[in-house]
């Protein structure tokens, strides 16, 4: 039983190593940086693709541009910069979120809360306005029970 | 909470309809992305008919009508008639316009300029770079450099030449019109 523990230790503790090498934080090759810098520029000539995904000539000449920049030295922020300082914000698919741009990432939570606190009001169940009988109203009722019971009347709350 | 969300959707329509009249009011042939209001990209590119290489610094000082087209395109050739015409009344004077060959053969953009009437500098942009500069979406795509090479505007779209003119006399100083 020992030995069968210490072998599942062992494995799990391969594994967790594997999935830490595989995570390990590490320089992305410029291949890998063209994919996902190409992956954020929006082509365009095309309705709503990448460079990286469209297949026109100014995607594949913007890609080569990329690839240019890159052997260059440039950043991929100063890449990105470069094609924003010719076609704005619009040229990225995720618009930053520190331009005015960002409303489009702002209305649809201000909308999500603004429909949350709705049904909840909806949902929540109204106080009772009615407030507690006094000790006087109480005396009432207890007295009138008296004496409906000494009557053997029978009781109207509630009944028919 | 009623009054809120009557409150809600009265402000949130009214902003609805205040942003959609603002986008109505906008004119589609003139978006104004980055490049517009910013000194003008410099270039040096090949002539069509392969006889020099010219520049834009070469017309400093003067209006440049910067005009993105390809043999391919048909608003293209809907404009170039207002371009002629334009060329012809502005040639001697201190306006330049050049035209920029744009995703396109280079066999084909000859037989265009030659059988257009197109007299011009036409200049080839192979690799688009000079395009991505001006923030070129599609064509055609004019583009109005001042004296002081700063890009005073743009036009998407086919041009008319009374728009031409206007933002060509828009330019140019009041002495020379």
């Amino acid at each position: 039983m020992t030995r069968e523990r210490a072998l599942i230790l062992i494995a799990l503790l391969a594994i967790l190593g594997a999935v830490a090498w595989s995570a390990r934080p590490h320089d992305p090759t410029p291949a890998e940086r063209v994919d996902r810098i190409t992956s954020e520029l929006r082509c365009v000539t095309c309705q709503g693709l990448s460079v990286k995904d469209s297949p026109a000539a100014s995607a594949r000449q913007m890609r080569d541009l990329v690839v240019q920049r890159i052997a260059e030295g440039r950043s991929d922020d100063e890449i990105r910069d470069e094609f924003r300082a010719s076609y704005g914000d619009w040229v990225l698919l995720s618009p930053p979120v520190s331009s005015w741009t960002g409303l489009i990432w702002l209305v649809p939570l201000v909308a999500l809360v603004a429909g949350l606190a709705v049904a909840i009001g909806r949902v929540r169940p109204a106080t009772s306005s009615v407030a507690a009988p006094s000790a006087r109203e109480l005396a009432a009722l207890r007295e009138r029970v008296a004496r409906e019971e000494a009557l053997d009347l029978p009781q109207t709350d509630g009944a028919e | 909470m009623q009054r809120w969300l009557r409150l809600s959707i009265v402000v949130g329509i009214t902003a609805l309809v205040v942003v959609l009249m603002l986008a109505f009011r906008r004119d589609p042939h003139d978006i104004r992305t980055g490049t517009v209001n910013k000194p003008a990209a410099a270039f040096t590119l090949d002539r069509l008919d392969g006889a020099a290489r010219v520049a834009l610094a070469d017309h400093s000082g003067k209006v440049v009508v910067l005009n993105f087209f390809a043999s391919w395109c048909i608003p293209c050739k809907e404009e170039n008639p207002a371009l002629v015409r334009v060329w012809e009344r502005y040639r001697s004077s201190d306006v330049v316009v050049i035209g920029i060959l744009y995703q396109d053969s280079l066999e084909s953009g000859r037989r265009y300029v030659r059988d257009n009437g197109v007299t011009w500098p036409t200049l080839t942009d192979e690799d688009g770079r000079i395009a991505f500069a001006y923030g070129v979406f599609g064509i055609p795509e004019t583009y109005f450099i001042g004296p002081d090479g700063i890009i005073a505007g743009r036009h998407i779209g086919p041009i008319d030449e009374a728009t031409l003119v206007a933002a060509i006399d828009g330019l140019r100083p009041k002495a020379a019109r």
